[in-house]
């Protein structure tokens, strides 16, 4: 990677305009959206340990993360799962395929299934956001 | 730039890959079965009934860790690309290892609170 002084984020930026390509991005969105589950994973676990506490404490806290705020992140969730999962197997594919010199057609094939997919997941998730439960 | 590469440093994005599928295919299961069915409202009885299940119970079970390896794994390649000097990097990673473990332990623990039920 670039080697720069500058901070945190604005290394990776640094990056994408020395190599402003479709792999570079890919690489970026994959860190970013990597960072996210990451950080997701936690707050999920924190959900899921109220249990230790009993079911109407789990209930609670699940009724809290059932509101229509929640089920709109939900869909960022989603794509963000979705984004990443797909440019991994894109990565993986890549690598144990020996395919690199494909990896921009690979990538668009994947994002087209990453639209597909982002589709679906307004269509049932949408409904959701404004249903009054 | 003219270090000789350390045997076995393959292992991580061996594994990280081999995680990966794996994760691609449990998580699509987990959002299909959590999100994409008409039953969508979660609450605790609708998850100690799936842990009533031992197939559940063994997906959850590799789940965990497969996840938590994948999640610290790729936190290691994330920080590497800022190349910490050679005592932060084995401080992290021991870190890291230690976490995900002891992560993971609370993982099950809380799986098993869930096949108890209430």
């Amino acid at each position: 990677m670039y080697e720069s002084k500058s901070g945190f984020f604005k290394k990776y930026v640094d990056e994408v305009g020395l190599n402003p390509n479709v792999g570079t991005w890919a690489w970026f969105l994959h860190r970013l959206t990597g960072v996210i589950l990451v950080l997701y994973l936690f707050m999920h676990l924190f959900v899921l340990s109220s249990s230790l506490a009993g079911g109407e404490t789990f209930n609670k806290w699940l009724s809290t993360v059932q509101n229509p705020v929640f089920h709109f992140l939900e869909i960022g969730l989603a794509a963000v799962v979705a984004f990443h999962l797909l440019n991994g197997l894109r990565i993986t594919i890549t690598d144990f395929f020996f395919v690199t010199k494909s990896h921009k057609t690979i990538f668009w094939i994947a994002m087209i299934i990453f639209l597909i997919l982002l589709i679906i997941t307004l269509i049932v998730f949408l409904p959701r956001v404004f249903s009054h439960h | 730039m003219n270090q000789k590469p350390k045997k076995g440093s393959a292992y991580g994005w061996l594994f990280q890959r081999i995680t990966g599928i794996f994760l691609a295919f449990f998580l699509i299961l987990h959002f299909q079965v959590l999100h994409f069915t008409k039953e969508w409202k979660i609450d605790f009885d609708v998850v100690t009934h799936r842990l009533d299940s031992t197939a559940w119970v063994i997906f959850y079970l590799i789940f965990v860790p497969a996840g938590l390896f994948h999640a610290f794994n790729g936190a290691w390649q994330v920080i590497g690309d800022y190349r910490p000097k050679l005592g932060i990097q084995k401080t992290v990673k021991a870190l890291l290892w230690v976490l995900g473990i002891a992560i993971s332990a609370y993982g099950y623990y809380l799986i098993v609170t869930f096949t108890k039920g209430a």
